[in-house]
């Protein structure tokens, strides 16, 4: 069992540059072009680890801290995450509060590190990333009362584990697909895409995540990608577990399912990213509003239920 | 055949907005005399209604249709020569809307159904917009726009009261028609508290409507843009059939014990209504917001009279009655002012009484009783209501009740003394048709001649329709 | 387990919340469009019996909430070209989480009242309150003269839910009338709303203060 789940640990660490890749494709397919290979992510890997890195003579440890501690905590997180619904590494009661501030700690070095090469833009990039996912904790936690509440427990395997989403939307019923929005919400936030951010923007001033990694190079910059492509990899399984929420009874059939609705999650993001235009900066703040939003009116329905 | 009377003056409305002006002018003073034949012989027959789960003729609808059409009537004569000198771009809306809104208020007279009375009353909102728009000006078009909105979303409190008067039924386990004789019948039963929730909210909603503060709002600017014969409609009669509502509702309240609760709620928004014209009264400017306010405060008056219950429900019933015939006289009068001066400030108005010296005793008249002066029934009214209230214990709102009428008094004697006496540089008499004012001294006449001498049926028709509030000497 | 009626419930909450938070005219008129549909047929999932005539009456209900008053408005504000957007007086971030107390507010106001109708739904009670009491905060918190008759329209979907749901015995031609009369009052407002234009050239209630007490 321990085995199984360390291969599908793994396993996910390894092809999440894969699903991402998915989204590039996605993109290029609505702009009409044929969009680059589904391996790109592993080339530009592999091209960021073979050179070396370049530090700025005004940076300190901390800017080489950054990286490394944020890919740390990502990698950790997913050892609590159930993938395909199998039980996960690690597991204890109360391990949400623990993945969410896991992440949180991410976040800081990532902050940190930005602030520490002193540049004005990285400093801004900075003041928003820590500003947006502020909102999309609150959501976090919202979900999480809601969850609880639901199953009186506080572990991710508790919520996503096996059969356990199938109990969940037999409990609380439709509310749990606002849910799924709100999830969906802060899948977008938390990991920069559009319509909050935009990767690919090349202008400072409309960034946020990429101006904080601005000066970073090599094999620092590649293991913040890798980092990058963990956490959406993590918050795709989590809206990928609640909209196919069955379990096969056996490892096999439900990794295919799992990949399946990944696979679905991913081409959403590239479409919402597609169809989408950027919002303005101002209007941002309501976009991630209303996950929470979203969230706290599931609670309020549920309750209504549960009581 | 009841129904006929709704009817017949809301074809008349629709037709008058396809005929000439001409034939239109005719059409409301005949529209009139019909009206007054047909509710007169309601008061001699006493016929039953053809729905009989919508319709009924009750003592208190009786007293207000028989007052709307007096009014209509003696409104129609002179709106006939104030058509003639104002200009109005569309006349045929204004005719056509007038005989709609005639017909509106009659329906609430007549209807016994809790949701019928509310679509006609809302029905009147709705009726008398246009007439507010008459002059399309921007003032007049954000009366317009306050009196809708306003009065829309009161009316709509009331009919969530309605609403819960019928939970009420249901919580009490009862089948009875939702009609307000019906639920008078079967009140005891009710559930007390969807009962008096229902009551609230069908106060605040008609409250809107009969202009008791804080929902006073759209009223003075209603009041001072609508033409004058429209006015006098929308003050002598429309607050009327707002009151109606409540009144039916007050009585559901009396059958099943809760005279106690209504009697207070309706106590504090009359004197909140009085104490709030005391408050706007001093500093108008503009005679015919002055007369709005005199309006809330009368309405207030009502409304107090009716809280307290005993000789006070009577005496409040008398106040309504007058305020009405007194009121809109008063509107019409200002119509001629306001054909005569071509002004509605105060400041720029001066020697009523030397150029135009009969208006002058009409509006001067209709001060002095609308103020409380004997011989006129308003005095009757409030003396009443006052002696109610000292019977009942209620010393502390009677004085407060009496220091605010003093104080509306003052406010209103500084202005018409104004307007009265105050020196003008031009000096040449200004000349009236004799039909803008005939009407208003019938109007006074008989508010004196109704102090003095009541008829019998008259007289029996208050007493039975104040006894079902707990009214009655 | 949530049954259909309260699905749909939720739905409304949902677009109450919406209301709140968009700034563009006719995305609100939209979502009330929206909302007025579905309260119009939530008599049909009361599973009360049904005759053949109130099915019609209310599919009537839906084409005029859903269909012809929102059509009225959109009509009014497409003719006159005004600005499509909404000045609010209340922020629509402060807005929207406004809406979200004030559903948990009506929410645990609404355990404390037993409407015997409507037992068998959670939502119903909780969703009417939040319905009036939104339409009145639409109505206080824009400046523009829409979307204060927007507010209107929501209130009176309030009232229209609880006077189908609250009573079995609701059902009624009356029903009928009071339609009639928000139809009309939505057409003279939207004839209003025209003349404000020509008139003062915008639709910022603010313009229309001249006259005071």
């Amino acid at each position: 069992m321990m085995i199984e789940s360390m291969i599908l640990w793994l396993l996910g660490i390894l092809l999440a540059p894969f699903f991402s890749a998915i989204i590039l494709k996605i993109k290029a397919f609505f702009g009409g072009k044929k969009g680059p290979s589904l391996l790109i992510n592993y080339q530009t890997l592999s091209k960021l680890f073979k050179k070396s890195s370049v530090y700025s003579t005004s940076t300190t440890f901390i800017f080489k801290l950054g990286p490394m501690v944020s890919l740390c905590a990502t990698l950790t997180v997913l050892l609590f995450l159930p993938i395909a619904g199998h039980r996960a590494l690690v597991s204890f009661d109360g391990d949400v509060i623990f993945i969410f501030y896991l992440l949180g700690l991410g976040r800081f070095f990532t902050i940190a590190a930005a602030m520490d090469t002193a540049s004005p833009f990285e400093g801004m990039g900075a003041a928003r990333e820590a500003f947006f996912p502020i909102i999309c904790e609150a959501t976090m936690f919202m979900l999480l009362v809601l969850f609880y509440k639901l199953t009186g427990e506080l572990s991710l395997a508790a919520y996503f584990a096996e059969t356990r989403p199938l109990a969940l939307w037999h409990m609380a019923g439709s509310s749990l697909f606002f849910v799924v929005v709100s999830l969906f919400i802060v899948l977008l936030t938390e990991n920069s895409r559009v319509p909050v951010d935009d990767p690919t923007t090349h202008l400072e001033l409309t960034m946020i995540h990429e101006v904080m990694v601005l000066d970073h190079s090599g094999p620092d910059l590649g293991l913040i990608e890798l980092g990058s492509f963990c956490k959406l990899f993590f918050y795709a399984s989590l809206v990928a577990r609640l909209i196919c929420p069955f379990d096969m009874g056996h490892l096999l059939p439900n990794m295919g399912v799992f990949a399946g609705s990944l696979l679905l999650v991913y081409v959403t993001v590239g479409v919402t990213e597609s169809v989408i235009a950027r919002f303005r900066m101002d209007t941002v703040p309501r976009f991630v509003l209303s996950s929470f939003v979203l969230a706290f009116f599931a609670i309020i329905i549920t309750m209504e239920f549960i009581k | 055949m009841v129904e006929l009377i709704i009817l017949i003056s809301f074809m008349a409305g629709l037709l008058a907005f396809f005929i000439p002006k001409v034939y239109g002018r005719q059409l409301l003073v005949v529209i009139g005399v019909i009206h007054l034949f047909l509710s007169i012989s309601l008061w001699v027959k006493r016929p039953e209604a053809i729905f009989k789960a919508y319709f009924a003729v009750t003592a208190e609808g009786m007293l207000s249709l028989i007052v709307i059409s007096l009014l209509f009537f003696l409104i129609s004569i002179y709106s006939v020569s104030y058509l003639e000198k104002a200009e109005i771009q569309s006349e045929r809306i204004f005719i056509g809307s007038m005989l709609i809104f005639l017909s509106t208020m009659t329906m609430v007279t007549l209807s016994d159904h809790i949701i019928v009375m509310w679509i006609a009353i809302e029905a009147t909102t709705l009726a008398s917009a246009p007439l507010i728009y008459t002059y399309r000006t921007a003032e007049a078009l954000e009366a317009t726009w306050k009196y809708v909105v306003v009065c829309s979303v009161g009316i709509a409190m009331a009919l969530l009261g309605s609403v819960l008067l019928r939970v009420a039924m249901d919580a009490g386990h009862i089948d009875a028609p939702a009609s307000f004789s019906g639920m008078t019948a079967v009140a005891k039963s009710m559930d007390p508290r969807w009962l008096k929730a229902g009551f609230v909210f069908i106060l605040v909603g008609y409250g809107t409507k009969m202009g008791l503060a804080p929902m006073h709002t759209w009223m003075p600017d209603a009041y001072s843009e609508a033409p004058s014969p429209a006015s006098a409609l929308l003050s002598g009669v429309l607050i009327n059939c707002a009151y109606l509502g409540i009144f039916k509702t007050n009585q559901i309240m009396h059958a099943a014990g809760l005279g106690d609760f209504s009697g207070k709620i309706l106590m504090i928004f009359g004197l909140i209504s009085i104490l709030a014209a005391a408050t706007f009264i001093l500093k108008q400017t503009e005679y015919k917001r002055l007369l709005a306010y005199s309006s809330i405060e009368n309405m207030g008056i009502v409304a107090f009279g009716t809280g307290i219950g005993g000789i006070g429900a009577y005496g409040a019933m008398i106040c309504l009655i007058h305020h009405s015939l007194i009121k809109s006289s008063l509107f019409l009068t200002s119509g001629n002012i306001m054909q005569g001066y071509g002004c509605k400030i105060i400041e720029n108005i001066g020697e009523l009484v030397s150029r135009m010296p009969r208006t002058f005793v009409a509006f001067f008249g209709g001060f002095i009783a609308i103020t409380g002066f004997p011989p006129f029934g308003m005095f009757i009214g409030e003396m009443l209501i006052i002696i109610g209230a000292f019977r009942t214990g209620h010393q502390l709102e009677a004085v407060i009740f009496m220091i605010s009428i003093c104080v509306i008094f003052a406010g209103l004697a500084n202005q018409i003394m104004k307007i009265s006496f105050a020196e003008t540089k031009t000096k040449h008499r200004i000349h009236v048709p004799k039909n803008m004012l005939w009407p208003q001294y019938v109007l006074l006449l008989t508010s004196v001649v109704l102090s003095f001498w009541m008829p019998e049926t008259l007289y029996e028709t208050i007493v039975v329709a104040v006894n079902s509030i707990g009214g009655g000497f | 387990m949530i049954g259909p009626l309260d699905t749909i419930l939720s739905l409304v909450l949902l677009s109450i919340l919406f209301s709140f938070g968009t700034s563009l005219l006719p995305g609100l008129i939209k979502v009330l469009a929206f909302q007025g549909v579905i309260v119009s047929i939530v008599p049909l999932l009361l599973g009360h019996e049904m005759a053949t005539g109130e099915i019609v009456f209310t599919l009537i209900t839906m084409v005029i909430r859903g269909v012809i008053i929102p059509l009225c408005i959109y009509l009014a504000i497409k003719k006159v070209a005004i600005r499509r957007e909404v000045e609010p007086i209340i922020g629509f971030n402060a807005s929207i989480l406004i809406g979200l107390i004030l559903i948990a507010a009506a929410t645990l106001v609404s355990r404390n009242f037993v409407v015997p109708s409507i037992s068998d739904s959670a939502l119903l009670l909780s969703t009417t309150i939040t319905l009036l009491v939104g339409g009145m905060f639409l109505l206080i918190a824009r400046r523009n003269a829409i979307a204060m008759v927007l507010g209107y329209i929501m209130m009176e979907n309030g009232i229209y839910l609880a006077g189908t749901t609250f009573s079995i015995h609701s059902r009624h031609i009356v029903e009928f009338g009071i339609l009639l009369d928000v139809l009309a009052a939505v057409m003279i407002m939207a004839i209003i709303l025209q003349n404000i234009k020509h008139t003062f050239d915008d639709m910022d209630t603010a313009l229309l203060r001249t006259l005071k007490e």
